[in-house]
């Protein structure tokens, strides 16, 4: 054993050793804490706020589309929501007993609603009831101090006010998708889905703000911290007139068909009707799956916007291309007559002109006003279907006219040699008359007047009031070729002789004008009639013109389908429509 | 009476003082969104435990000389008994239904040890073998019965004191580098006889982000709100993380953390200055003992407050691995408190019975 002295050292030593070592100790973890909260401080504060703090999406309130008059075509109504959040009710099944009583609920909907809460967070809001007038939620909202944890909300909802009328042009929204949902939109966010919605969807949509709330570790929140107020929607300033959209619908009836109206000088549209339209209300409140289905399989096909997602064959109205071109490329017979039998013999075949027993002879002037396919027949004939399909290029069919709501038909203009085998001279006759492999949207002939009236200046048609014009191009005209197709336009309408004499004889507007009738071919018999006169066998009938002839205004073109002849069925529609403008004129210009 | 007050270590006092100070305003951030009854309980237990560290001032160290032997026996029985009629709470063997209270043998072991252990010493230096082995003996068969509970915590808390005595009590360095070198190697062998939530734990703590929701959740959420704390703190009773119960056990184990989110680092070196003045004051008291005794149970209940302070603030900052270890005095709990203020009273009675005396210069028998 060793000296006591000694142990005692020793055992010195070694306490000198435990104070080493509890510093040491201490020091590890006080420098550890000093690495966590001075040098990596930012990045665990950064950590602690991004638990605790939840940044809810603020919605913006969509833009308002107007007419040109500033009426509401889409606007946001005021609704309200009936919320329970179920852990601040202590007697639930008596407070939906009651809220049952005032809301007029069956009792399958209080069942499903007792089920709704019982699969729902205690700690949030659940729907109850959506999209309630104020006179039904008033007597609740008065009465709600004796309702804890029930809440009414406001709530904005978009809201279509003529529906149907406008159910194209200004289209609809709905919610948003998963594809829009990766494209930045928030889950409960609307979409503009057709029409203008859809076109002007960046400016109405608005920037949605923001609400930091502060959540606790069950994501209950505890604080609101911060407000970005989201910004609203900008209003959209249509061209449309919704007076005069109401004009051509009523004209049109229950017929099926399409009405373009617009300025000649600028290209704004005052009226863009397709009809029969649908519902667009039916949207926002939840479409059912039957009701999209009828849509879907109705003959008439509702969805579809006529004005500009569907290319009929323009009928006579192309004549004034095929007459255009003669004149263009100095074709005699432009100048010239010819004579119309009722028919002309090609070959083996004979291709009949729509009057039986002839037009005797006749010049440009008069082929346009009594629209006599012979001599069209011939006209074509001798430019060949290379010449016409340029001509009909230049005054903007097949082409799309660039509105800006979409999807846009191009309209068909056959190309020369693109086709299998030998192009044959019939076929480029039929092309003369607009029949045949020729087809245009609405949109596209009424461009085509306004062209001609404006004196070869091919627009943009658009549907923002605010915009500035587009002239796509100007077309080289001669001056007086285009006069000639106006005034032969004009006969169509003042001569006794012309196709729309009778359907626009004394309006206040000195109307020019050109009826177009499509043979529907090859219509099976099997389709039946459908229910409000929709007779699939009977022809297609347009109008188009511009007025007043002498200073035009606006270009129009009418379309009906399976509506007859365009002098009875389409022109009609036209005339109301100038009749309405004027009297708007007049109403104006007396008040200034 | 007068020799008890002449001979008192104001400083430890002191340091005690302002850790009930500390240990009170931390305990109420944590607790006064909750349950403030336990916040004033908690106060009871520090008028009671600071009454009973007084007292222990005056009982003579003589008693504890006399009682060590019977209480480890006691002990070691209890520990005996717990596997056969011990009851089961969160999946360990631990508690001990006594009729009157429920208690747990391995706390009641972890200081019988350390008196044990130093009454052991007392007479001997572990530069002799013989002497080391008794002690390891002495030691592994508790550590091995609490190890098989299973509670790792105490198991290392045992090994952790013993080893600290063992160095006071003179072992030899090397055999000490030996020792630690064969632990090492045991490494293995002893993760093939852990539990599995012993080594879930582990793993959690040496990736608390592979399962951020589930077992990383609790250390990922206490360094968070120990690092956003930052220099000063978010302020008393502004740390969002425990006022929005992102803290677990905010009032127990993982109080630290709103201490260190409130308060800040600033916080944390008052609450480290405090607990280093305390064991200092522990130290200089073993170093001027009047009995070898005296100076060994000095060193051993210094070694537990080292121990509890090291690896529950390392655990609570993600430096170690997740064990059940309070911080001391600090902590929300009754019986662990209680025990900690009668091991200062020990101590404090070693200082007051040293007091005018020449420190011991060799080993002699404990009842010296």
């Amino acid at each position: 054993m060793r000296n006591g002295l000694d142990v005692r050292r020793r055992f010195n030593l070694r306490l000198l050793f435990f104070y080493a070592a509890t510093l040491g100790f201490f020091g590890l973890i006080l420098a550890h804490l000093a690495d966590m909260q001075l040098v990596k401080h930012k990045q665990y504060l950064l950590q602690s706020d991004r638990n605790r703090i939840n940044v809810v999406p603020v919605l913006p309130e969509r833009g308002m589309i107007t007419d040109v008059a500033g009426r509401g075509l889409a606007v946001n109504r005021v609704a309200y929501q009936v919320l329970m959040i179920p852990e601040r009710v202590t007697r639930r099944e008596q407070v939906l007993r009651r809220l049952a009583e005032m809301l007029h609920w069956d009792e399958a909907r209080v069942a499903r609603l007792r089920k709704r809460i019982a699969h729902s967070r205690a700690d949030r809001p659940v729907l109850l009831a959506d999209r309630l007038p104020w006179g039904q939620v008033a007597p609740l909202a008065a009465r709600l101090h004796h309702f804890s944890g029930i809440d009414v909300q406001a709530n904005s909802y978009r809201y279509y006010p003529y529906g149907a009328l406008t159910s194209h042009v200004v289209g609809y929204i709905s919610l948003a998708t998963a594809e829009d949902v990766a494209r930045g939109y928030q889950a409960n966010e609307f979409v503009g889905r057709a029409g203008a919605e859809r076109a002007f969807e960046a400016r109405l949509h608005g920037t949605p703000g923001a609400r930091q709330e502060e959540v606790d570790a069950h994501g209950r929140r505890v604080a609101v911290l911060q407000r970005i107020p989201p910004k609203t929607g900008e209003n959209v300033h249509l061209s449309l007139d919704v007076d005069l959209q109401r004009v051509a619908a009523d004209a049109l009836g229950a017929r099926t068909g399409a009405v373009v109206v617009m300025d000649v000088q600028t290209g704004k549209l005052l009226v863009l009707l397709s009809r029969p339209g649908y519902d667009t209300n039916r949207f926002i409140t939840g479409l059912e799956y039957a009701q999209w289905n009828a849509w879907l399989r109705d003959v008439r096909k509702p969805l579809v916007n006529r004005t500009i997602q569907a290319a009929y064959p323009p009928a006579s109205t192309f004549k004034l291309v095929t007459a255009l071109a003669g004149l263009r490329h100095h074709i005699p017979l432009a100048t010239g007559s010819s004579f119309c039998p009722g028919y002309l013999q090609l070959a083996d075949r004979k291709l009949r002109c729509w009057r039986h027993q002839g037009h005797g002879r006749v010049d440009l002037r008069k082929a346009i006003m009594q629209s006599c396919d012979v001599y069209f027949y011939e006209l074509g004939d001798q430019l060949g279907m290379g010449r016409l399909a340029e001509e009909a290029r230049r005054w903007g069919f097949g082409e799309k006219t660039g509105i800006i709501l979409s999807p846009e038909a191009r309209g068909n203009i056959p190309r020369v040699g693109s086709g299998r085998g030998r192009w044959y001279r019939g076929v480029t006759m039929i092309s003369a008359i607009g029949q045949g492999a020729v087809t245009a949207t609405p949109l596209q002939v009424a461009r085509f007047a306004a062209a001609i009236a404006n004196g070869g200046r091919l627009l943009r048609p658009q549907l923002d009031a605010d915009a500035a014009p587009v002239v796509e191009r100007i077309i080289d005209v001669a001056p007086a070729a285009l006069q000639r197709v106006r005034e032969a336009m004009r006969a169509v309408v003042a001569e006794r002789k012309g196709t729309a004499y009778y359907a626009l004889r004394h309006l206040p507007w000195h109307v020019a004008g050109k009826t177009g009738t499509a043979q529907v071919v090859a219509m099976r018999k099997r389709e039946a009639k459908g229910a409000s006169g929709y007779d699939p066998h009977k022809d297609h009938a347009w109008f188009m013109g511009f007025a007043p002839y002498e200073q035009p205004r606006i270009a129009f073109a009418v379309f009906v389908e399976h509506g007859g002849h365009g002098g009875s069925a389409a022109a009609p529609v036209a005339a109301a429509i100038i009749r309405a403008m004027a009297a708007h004129a007049d109403q104006q210009g007396a008040g200034t | 009476m007068r020799a008890v007050l002449r001979g008192l270590d104001l400083p430890l006092l002191l340091a005690i003082l302002g850790l009930a100070a500390l240990g009170m305003l931390t305990l109420y951030a944590a607790l006064h969104q909750g349950d403030l009854s336990l916040w004033r309980k908690q106060g009871m237990v520090w008028v009671v435990g600071f009454a009973l560290m007084l007292g222990m001032c005056f009982v003579p160290l003589r008693v504890f000389g006399l009682l060590t032997w019977p209480i480890y026996g006691l002990a070691l029985l209890l520990l005996l008994a717990v596997p056969l009629v011990g009851e089961v709470h969160m999946g360990a063997r631990r508690w001990l239904n006594l009729g009157l209270v429920v208690m747990q043998p391995s706390e009641l072991m972890k200081w019988t040890l350390v008196f044990v252990l130093a009454h052991w010493f007392a007479s001997r230096e572990a530069s002799q073998w013989r002497t080391v082995l008794v002690a390891v003996l002495l030691t592994a068969l508790p550590a091995a019965l609490i190890a098989k509970q299973p509670d790792l915590g105490t198991t290392l808390v045992l090994i952790f004191s013993a080893t600290a005595m063992l160095i006071a009590a003179g072992l030899r360095w090397r055999v000490l580098a030996a020792a630690l070198a064969l632990a090492v190697a045991l490494l293995p062998v002893i993760w093939h006889y852990m539990h599995d939530y012993q080594r879930q734990r582990v793993l959690t703590f040496l990736h608390p982000e592979a399962d951020p929701l589930g077992a990383g959740y609790h250390v990922i959420q206490s360094t968070i709100a120990i690092g956003s704390g930052g220099l000063s703190g978010k302020g008393f009773l502004q740390g969002t993380q425990a006022r929005l119960h992102f803290l677990p056990e905010q009032h127990t184990d993982f109080i630290f953390s709103v201490l260190a989110e409130e308060g800040g680092f600033l916080a944390a070196c008052l609450l480290f200055a405090l607990y280093t003045l305390l064991v200092f004051r522990v130290i200089a008291i073993a170093a001027r003992a009047q009995n070898r005794f005296a100076s060994m149970l000095c060193i051993g209940i210094a070694s537990i407050f080292i121990l509890y302070i090291t690896v529950n603030v390392g655990m609570v900052s993600g430096l170690l691995p997740v064990v059940g270890i309070p911080l001391p005095f600090i902590s929300y709990g009754g019986s662990a408190l209680l025990t900690m203020l009668a091991a200062v009273g020990v101590v404090l009675r070693v200082g007051i019975e040293a007091h005018g005396h020449v420190p011991w210069q060799r080993p002699g028998s404990p009842l010296a």
